[in-house]
Parts: structure tokens; sequence; C-alpha cells
């Protein structure tokens, strides 16, 4: 597990209690306080979420103290390594588990409460593939799951008809799930889930087993899905991709807390002016010296005449640098910017976490594994 | 529906969400899950056949290794054998058909998709109960009328009869069909005890509820033996006394209640800890 991040970015996600917003706490803990959005104005408001597995020494504190709002038609990544928290966080969201403490809203909805009224709006794939029945054809789940969500299926024909074209699922349409590849199985799930006309959806590990042209194919329609719909979604995934080109904020979990709510856009704006790889000539060993001591310096590398060295440093250190190279007289024949992406804002974010960019330890138990551990049915055995 | 039903309170979503628009309601609900239920029978062939053919050949070696042991003394009980026999054979469908059901759903990754409905888990549990049964009936019927055959047996078919004395006995087995299957969903490997409970049907099928009153309250003893006075002796549904009908409901009701109450609390208690759709 990755150590305590020493800091924790404040984002738009939720303001600090009253507890923690004295003057000497401007940088409360994020992911604890209350949400910015107001309960009834969230698509998903969660406050004070806690869970613990287990008691006493061996107690997992799986979830604790977790706050975050998403707002009508937002797309939110949740990201975090391994046992982060993450699932059991959209799970008690979801009423599949009870939480110990704190409350989970859909649309203003007590979903502990009145979990009928929050179901009309919210549906989740949280098994990836394993979320539909493999020996039904893909319309056929299409149908199923519209119609254990309160629809009728014939009425809905015509959007199954437009979600089959959207995933490239129409040729498949006939077919059983289970002669389709893993990422065809992916695109049905995620179909059915959207089978049942939901407003908010719940998405673990959408991209997982798919191609890279697959992906991106579905990093568009879920950006469409949202743009055009007004689908609220929240993405848990280990591809930063997905939650790059998608995600309009994202929520970074560690240890069972939020660490990170900002909006992507911010996230790596703040990671942006990182640094500096800049390449120089006639850098002697003393000039190295006093620039070393002056700034951070780190991978110098020197080939010939030529020695190129990364700087950590935000605009203004950058200039007293060239400043003083300037100085040492020194050639200036290289500058870029040292650009961070997502994968590395979050394992600077999560301590590094445990290297698995938060692919849910379940995610890839193997269907089949699945099907093999099942009970033996006396009825029809293995019916997937 | 229009809209879901309430499960306590008048919740208002905020002007902000997108209102459901629900276009279907239970009648959809029901279709769905008897069809799909069905879909997916018919979709292992082989399993569903040989499920009919292991019912008629052990009725088959019962009867050809009766007649041979026991001669004319069997044969003048072969009425009661086959309805024992159908009464267990639709008995054991309903009570290894809803657990299965329920644990394989657990294992699959669906069970949770079925927990979030807007109809709330119990009636799509109720809606598979009732597709468990439908498609038992179906089957047994089958085995049922290849047991006439094979044996030359007639019996009293009466429908009006026959149909609710079943289904009420059976609803006792559902009960603890969906007993073992939230056991399942809790604590995964269950399968010894369920196992076991399918053979005590036997001996529930053909207890001695005349002599032994309280045995009358057990699961299954009532209907058994209302079932085969009404297909052997041709009794009618009203012809039974009241208090026959009184037991054969009550425990009906008693059973399956305590079913769905254990199964309530075992999916409560496997969301406590988190294990609701792990297997």
């Amino acid at each position: 597990m990755a150590d305590e991040p020493s800091e924790t970015r404040t984002g738009t996600g939720q303001v600090p209690d009253d507890e923690d917003t004295d003057a000497d706490d401007a940088t409360a803990p994020v992911g604890q306080g209350t949400p910015a959005l107001a309960p009834d104005e969230a698509a998903i408001y969660v406050e004070g979420l806690s869970k613990t597995f287990g008691k006493g020494d061996e107690a997992v504190h799986a979830v604790e103290d977790v706050s975050f709002a998403v707002a009508p038609g937002e797309v939110v990544g949740l990201l975090g390594p391994n046992g982060a928290g993450k699932t059991t966080t959209i799970k008690s969201i979801l009423g599949l588990v009870l939480p110990d403490e704190g409350e989970a809203r859909v649309h203003g909805i007590d979903v502990h409460e009145h979990p009928r009224q929050a179901y009309e709006y919210v549906d989740a794939m949280l098994e990836g593939a394993r979320n539909d029945y493999w020996r039904l054809t893909v319309r056929e789940n299409l149908r199923y799951f519209a119609a254990i969500r309160g629809q009728d299926p014939d009425t809905l024909a015509d959007r199954h008809d437009e979600l089959l074209e959207q995933f490239d699922l129409s040729h498949a349409a006939d077919t059983a799930v289970r002669d389709l590849s893993r990422g065809m199985k992916q695109k049905v799930s995620l179909a059915s889930v959207l089978a049942g006309d939901v407003s908010v959806a719940f998405l673990d590990e959408p991209t997982l087993g798919l191609d890279v042209e697959s992906s991106l194919k579905l990093r568009t329609e879920l950006t469409r899905l949202a743009e055009e719909r007004g689908i609220t979604l929240v993405i848990s995934s280990h591809d930063m991709e997905v939650i790059e080109d998608v995600c309009d904020r994202v929520v970074i979990m560690n240890e069972g807390r939020v660490i990170v709510d900002d909006s992507v856009a911010d996230l790596l704006a703040g990671f942006e002016t990182k640094g500096y790889r800049i390449t120089a000539r006639g850098v002697d060993d003393a000039v190295l010296e006093d620039l070393r001591d002056r700034f951070d310096l780190t991978d110098v590398e020197r080939t010939g005449d030529r020695t190129r060295f990364e700087v950590a440093a935000d605009t203004a250190a950058f200039y007293r640098l060239t400043d003083a190279m300037e100085a040492h007289d020194l050639e200036l024949a290289g500058v870029e910017t040292v650009q961070p992406d997502l994968a590395e804002a979050f394992v600077e974010m999560t301590g590094g976490g445990d290297g698995t960019m938060g692919v849910p330890a379940d995610s890839e138990t193997a269907p089949e594994e699945a099907q093999v551990s099942a009970p033996p049915a006396s009825d029809g055995g293995e019916h997937r | 529906m229009t809209t879901a039903e309430g499960d306590g309170g008048e919740p208002t979503g905020p002007p902000t969400a997108r209102e459901p628009v629900r276009t279907g309601g239970y009648y959809h609900l029901l279709k769905a899950v008897v069809y799909r239920d069905l879909l997916i029978w018919v979709r292992y062939p082989l399993n569903a056949a040989l499920g009919l053919f292991m019912g008629i050949f052990f009725f088959g070696l019962m009867f050809y290794g009766g007649t041979l042991v026991a001669g004319q003394a069997f044969s003048d009980t072969i009425e009661g054998l086959i309805v024992g026999y159908f009464l267990w054979t639709l008995a054991l469908g309903a009570y290894s058909g809803i657990m299965n059901d329920i644990q394989s759903e657990a294992s699959w990754g669906t069970l949770e998709r079925h927990f979030m409905t807007p109809f709330g888990f119990g009636p799509v549990v109720f809606a598979k109960s009732v597709a468990i049964v439908f498609r038992t009936f179906l089957t047994s019927a089958v085995i049922l009328a290849l047991m006439l055959l094979v044996t030359g047996t007639t019996l009293e078919l009466n429908l009006v009869t026959v149909l609710p004395v079943t289904v009420l006995t059976i609803l006792g087995a559902l009960g603890l069909g969906l007993v073992m299957g939230g056991l399942g969903v809790l604590y995964k490997r269950i399968s010894n005890v369920a196992n076991i409970l399918q053979f005590a049907f036997i001996g529930l099928i053909s207890a001695p509820v005349f002599d032994l009153w309280w045995t009358r309250f057990l699961p299954l003893a009532q209907g058994s033996a209302m079932l085969q006075r009404a297909m052997r002796d041709g009794v009618r549904l009203w012809e039974f006394e009241p208090t026959a009908l009184a037991i054969l409901v009550g425990t009906a009701v008693l059973y399956l209640g305590i079913g769905y109450a254990v199964f309530g609390l075992t999916t409560r208690r496997a969301r406590r800890l988190g294990v609701l759709g792990d297997y």
C-alpha cells in the first residue's frame, strides 16, 4: 500500500467542514467535508461515508469519511490503487454494501432509505463482462435488463437499436454473448446498463479487455452519452486515457480516503510547471555545481560538450535559471517542458500506489473461473 | 408502472433530475423473468434432455425393480408411487431451482443488478420463483405423462384441484430453496447441506400425516397427503376438510414466509459484509 500522501488537493467537489476551515488549515483533507453541491442539486451526493470490514485487529477500514458530489451530466473518474476503497465506495453509494456511517443520495434521494426510488435513476456495470447472461443473445440481454428496470422492451426497441449501433454491436445483436470476444462482451455489459434508460451510471473498468481501437471508440461514445443525453457517469478505471479523455473531474482515493477531488484540467495544470528538460553547451563542473546548489537539478547527462538535465521549477524559477545560465555564458541548445500525464499525477498523489494503477483485484477474474466455482445446479447446471 | 412505488416516505426528486419515464411494469418484469428462465433452460439442450431422462430413468428403476422384487404387492401401490414421485420432482425442481438460480446469479455478477431495480428485490425474487415453478411444472408434467405411459396407470387429473394443491405444496420447498439460496450468498459453499435436504423431501412427502398429526405442519407433508387423495381417489378441492385446506395454505405461507425472511436477512448480512456479489 502506498504511503500516506503528504498533501492533498482541494478541488471543486467539496468544501471542508467548519472544523477544517480555520485559517491555519487551508489545506484541509479533501473528500472529508461537506460536498460543494447541495444534496438536491447533485446527481450523486456522498457525505461522510465510512465502511469497516471485520473487527478488532483484523478490521479493515475500506472507506473512511468519504464525501463528494457529482453534478447532473458530469463525468467523474474514480481512481486509486488496489484496495483504495473505490469499489466499496461505489457499492456503498448503490446500497449493495451497507456503510457504517454516512449518506449517499442519487438525485436527492437517499439510496439507503428509499432504494427503489433511487434505482429509478441509476444502474451500474460492476463486474465488467460478468454483468449479463452469456447464454442469451445481445438483444435478449438488453431487453431483459430493460424489463427488470421497469421498461417495456418493445417500447425501447428503437433505443436498443441505437445502442447496438453506437457500440458497434448491430451485427452481433442476435449472437449469444458467450460467442463474442472479451471486448465485445464488455460492450454488451455497458449497453445493457444503458438499456434501461437511466440518467446515472457507475462504470467499473468499462474499457478493461478492449483493444486500443475499441477503447477509443468507447471513450468517444461515453463522451457522446454524457454530452447528448446528459447522463451522469462515474467511471472507475485504471486506464488513464479514459479518465483524461472522458472525465470532467477526477476523484483519487487512497487507503479508503479521497485524497484528490479536482477537475482533470486543473489537476494536470497543477503539474504542468513541474519541470523542464534543458540542454546546454559549455557547462563545466563548477557551473554545474553552482546550478545544482541553486536549483533542483535531476537526471544530468553529459555527452561531449552538451549537458542535459531536468529541473523542477515553476515559471519564475525557470526564468531565474535561464538568467543564471546567461550569467555563466552558457549556450542554451534546447528546452522542453516535462508534461506530466494523469498517470504521473496519480502516482504522485497516491505516493506511488502499488504500481497497479487501480485495477480492481477482482476485475481480472476470468468469468470462466467464476463459472467453474459455481455450485452444481441440479436443475440446469451452468446457466450462464 | 409509471413511477416506482414507494418503499416508505415520499422523497421528492429535485428539478435538476431527469425524471425517469417508465414504460413497463410488473407484467413486463414477470414476462421477462419467465422468458429468460425458459430461454436459458433450452439453451442447454443436453442438460434439459438429461434432466428429463434421469427423471424417468430413476422412476423406471424403481418401478421395474419393485415389480421384480415385490410383484403384485408393488403394483398395487404404483399410483401412490407415481403421485409421490411427481410431487418429489416438483418440490426438488422448485427447491434447487431457486437456490441454484440465486447462487448462480451471485457467481455470475448479475445478482446485484437484480437488487438494483426500481421494483425492489422482493418482486424480482417472486418473479423468479414463478418462473421456476412454471418451468418445473412443465418438466414434471412430462415426467408424469411418461410414468403413466410406462406403467399403464391412470390417475385423476382434475386441474382445478391438482394445480392449487401442488402449487401450495411446493411453496414450502420454494421457501427452503430461498433459505439455502440466501445462505449460499452469505457462505458461498453450502452444497453438502443443500444436497442432503433434497433427500429429506422423500421423508416429508411420505410423512404419516394421519398417524402423527404434527407431521402435517412440516413442509410438503400435508400437501402430499392431499395430492394423493386428489389424484388417486378423485377428491375435489372443495371436498377436502376446511382444516386440511387451512393447514395446506398455512404451511405454504409459513414456510415461504420463513424462506423469504431468512433470504432477506442473509442478503442484508451479505450487504453488511460486502459479499452480495462476490463469489
